[in-house]
């Protein structure tokens, strides 16, 4: 950890973050375990062990920051986010064709289910996927690096939203009230953290 | 947060079931119940066509905003159609993200050719004050070559005005949205006088790539910003608390510091009569049996509507102002609604610096070298300038992911960095090409409307150009001490889709906005511009928006007269 964790928690609770801005943080931390709505149960499952591989959280045994979740979610309620890739079908689509070629592709090149794999052997897989090199003929209906790159940045922007993870990477972005007035070089305001090596 | 309504409105823009292209999953798929509600359009009866208003204008960002102000102020009765709501910011606007996307134009839209371009928070806003809402306030003025790149280079297009009748609105507007920048301003022609209010503090990347240009000679400045140093006050208008150096605009100001169209011209219209109907998504545009526009046609909460104009004003934006036309088949003469569509090169470079950058705080677009409008060595027509980011970590993250293709832990790790990281971009221009269009495809949004699809490819001018850019940066960037260099390739605002021309042969609107085929529909948003510019567009597109405005007024007082 390079910085010291507890501190998005504890700005939560300081005057330094707008009402608006807490609701929408602390609804994120205090989010209730999550029931897919999209995917069948065994689809879910596979996007899971892949989110695991894009994000790994060896740090949160316990409570991983949920990014399937996120994805079902958006993909249940039809929410676009103003584009998509020519090359790619529609977002479910492309999620369902996407995610059943990672299966194709984890048999073809290992024999087993993706879920079933070492962690070597999907990063192997999802390699093959992002360089558009992994077998299997659903990549022929649909482009497998752009999938790629739109599941990565789904899952990574899912992440990167967590107030968890924005503690991770020393953002404290969201306490910034009534205003910064030390943002130079090397400059610190009291309610920045530190950096602990 | 924003309130239920708002909330149910985001849901209505969404394509809520995606048209499927595979037969096998349509199947799957239609055994499945509905995800979500459209609202669907009510056959409600149309209000009579007695409620007549002398102007309609459609969509409240930099195109429509400032001129809806102007037409009130001379008198007129006026209403301004906007599709998205309207929204509160200091009660509402989150310092976050995800929390903010309900301010991007989130309609799919479908990007092809070989850069396809990223629309939603890249690209367009919506919601009273349109893309201003997020948009990061730089606000250059054009240098008067921008608008002869023909006369200059032989390619392209020049504008059919020239820079004296643009100095007057810039001039007026820096005064009226607060301006902050250093006065004098290096480049340029000499001005009548300088911003109304000293430029904003910088923040780490500013300093970082100021250092370093000073040590290779290159000429910077603290960049003009629409977002107030100090508080301000405009008649018709009020007070408008300083900027706190918060470093959210692309997401949304929530203090009023910047000068986005909802805490300006939005409620300057307003004292002075205009009407602002939110949550309104005009859908057609009427005409008589001589061709002349009499009205639109818009859904408001599920029902249809219909308002009367004398005069309609279409400022939609530079994908959905095409859009509307091809949807009614309007204005299509010349050939060019969708065509010349440009795009900024908007090269990024990133850099890890030893020092904390922390690159949430401060406006966003501290610094800026006009240095490079037209350097010496370049192999390619036209120019760029070069501009310092911060940026939010939601955005740089999602950037890593495409730009890098990171994932795992050397994604993780690599964000790790997060505070020590600085950018530059560059900001150029693009040449029309007959690769680069917009067009309506086969597949329908939630509204039951064909979704645009924009084509765009770099071609070898903006190849050359990044190209020469990224040599400056990278120069720059390793002078100030970056390690772990890389760049992301991006294409900034969409431009040129409804261009204004001497004549209807090649262009759509003529130099005052209005349409050569309808003489009472005026286009002013940035489908307009016959180039890019090398410079951000939008108080470009404002100076335009009075322009129209004033040049309207003037030929209804000769027709009264
Ligand atoms: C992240 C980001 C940063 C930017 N930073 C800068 C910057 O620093 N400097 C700069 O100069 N520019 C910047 N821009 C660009 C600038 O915001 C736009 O160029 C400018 O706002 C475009 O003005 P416009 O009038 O063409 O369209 P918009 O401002 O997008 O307004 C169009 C409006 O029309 C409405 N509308 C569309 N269709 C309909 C319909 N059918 N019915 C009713 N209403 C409709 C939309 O909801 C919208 O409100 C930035 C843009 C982005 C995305
Ligand atoms: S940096 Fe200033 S202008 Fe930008 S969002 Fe913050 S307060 Fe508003």
């Amino acid at each position: 950890m390079k910085y010291p964790p507890g501190t998005v928690r504890a700005l939560l609770e300081s005057p330094h973050v707008s009402e608006a801005t807490r609701a929408a943080l602390q609804e994120r931390l205090d989010a209730p375990p999550y029931q897919p709505q999209f995917f069948d149960a065994d689809t879910y499952r596979l996007l899971g062990a892949v989110c695991a591989r894009l994000l790994p959280q060896p740090d949160r045994p316990a409570g991983a920051i949920d990014l399937p979740a996120g994805i079902d979610e958006r993909l249940h309620s039809g929410k676009a986010d103003g584009w998509r890739y020519d090359a790619l079908p529609p977002d479910r689509e492309a999620y369902r064709l996407g995610l059943g070629g990672i299966q194709q592709a984890a048999q073809a090149q290992f024999g087993r289910e993706f879920a079933a794999l070492a962690a070597a052997e999907q990063d192997a897989v999802l390699q093959a996927v992002q360089a558009g090199t992994a077998p299997g003929d659903l990549w022929l209906k649909v482009d497998a690096p752009r999938f790629f790159e739109e599941l990565l940045a789904e899952a990574t922007i899912l992440y990167y939203s967590h107030p968890l993870a924005q503690e991770e990477i020393g953002y404290v972005g969201m306490a910034d009230l009534p205003a910064w007035t030390r943002i130079g070089l090397d400059t610190r305001e009291d309610r920045e953290p530190e950096e602990v090596n | 947060m924003p309130d239920e309504e708002e909330l149910l409105e985001e849901g209505v823009v969404s394509p809520v079931q995606p048209d499927i292209q595979d037969p096998l999953l349509r199947k799957l798929l239609k055994d499945e119940p509905a995800a979500a509600d459209t609202p669907q359009p009510q056959p409600a009866p149309l209000p009579e066509p007695g409620d007549e208003v002398d102007c309609v204008v459609i969509g409240t960002g930099a195109g429509g905003a400032p001129l809806l102000a102007r037409l009130a102020m001379a008198g007129l009765k006026v209403v301004a159609l906007e599709a998205g709501p309207r929204h509160a910011p200091r009660r509402d606007f989150a310092t976050d993200e995800q929390a903010q996307a309900f301010l991007f134009w989130n309609d799919e839209r479908l990007s092809a050719g070989k850069d396809p371009l990223s629309f939603g928070n890249n690209n367009s806003g919506t919601g009273v004050g349109g893309s201003t809402l997020h948009y990061t306030a730089y606000t250059p003025r054009v240098q008067p070559d921008d608008l002869r790149l023909r006369t200059e280079f032989g390619v392209g297009q020049d504008w059919p005005l020239g820079y004296d009748d643009l100095a007057p609105y810039y001039d007026e507007l820096e005064w009226l949205l607060g301006i902050s920048g250093p006065s004098p301003y290096p480049w340029g022609p000499a001005r009548q006088r300088g911003y109304p209010l000293p430029p904003l503090p910088l923040n780490g990347a500013a300093q970082l790539m100021q250092r370093a240009c000073e040590k290779l000679g290159i000429r910077t400045s603290p960049a003009a910003n629409a977002a107030v140093s100090a508080r301000y006050y405009q008649e018709g208008i009020g007070w408008r608390e300083a900027c706190t150096n918060r470093g959210f605009c692309q997401a949304g100001c929530s203090n009023g510091a910047k000068a986005s169209m909802d805490v300006t011209f939005i409620p300057l219209a307003e004292a002075h009569g205009a009407e602002v109907r939110a949550d309104c998504f005009v859908t057609e545009i009427e005409r008589d049996a001589q061709g002349r526009v009499t009205g639109v046609v818009y859904q408001q909460h599920g029902q249809t509507r219909r308002q009367r104009c004398r005069t309609l004003f279409l400022c939609a934006g530079a994908v959905e102002t095409p859009r509307l036309l091809l949807l009614n088949k309007l204005a299509l003469s010349s050939g060019h609604v969708g065509r010349n569509l440009m795009a900024h090169p908007g090269l990024q470079l990133w850099g890890t610096f030893d020092e904390m950058v922390r690159p949430y705080k401060g406006i966003p677009g501290g610094l800026i070298s006009e240095d490079t409008h037209r350097p010496r060595d370049a192999d390619f027509a036209g120019g760029y300038l070069l501009q310092s980011i911060g940026v939010m970590p939601v955005t740089f993250a999602s950037q890593v992911a495409r730009g890098r293709g990171l994932w795992g832990a050397g994604l993780r790790e690599y964000l790790q960095q997060y505070n020590h990281v600085a950018g530059i971009n560059i900001l150029g221009d693009c040449l029309p090409h007959a690769d680069n269009y917009l067009e309506l495809s086969d597949e329908k949004d939630s509204r039951g409307l064909p979704k645009p699809r924009v084509y765009f490819t770099n071609q070898e001018n903006e190849q050359r150009m990044n190209a020469h850019a990224e040599r400056t940066m990278r120069r720059i960037w390793e002078a100030a001490g970056a390690r772990d260099i890389w760049t992301f390739p991006r294409s900034a605002h969409v431009i040129g889709t409804c261009r204004m021309g001497r004549s209807g042969d090649d262009a759509v609107v003529d130099a005052d906005g209005r349409c050569f085929d309808v003489p009472n529909l005026y286009i002013c948003d940035n489908s307009v511009f016959p180039s890019a510019l090398s410079v951000n567009p939008a108080l470009t597109i404002m100076a335009l928006s009075l322009r129209t405005a004033d040049r309207f007024l003037e030929q209804q007082q000769r027709r009264d007269s």
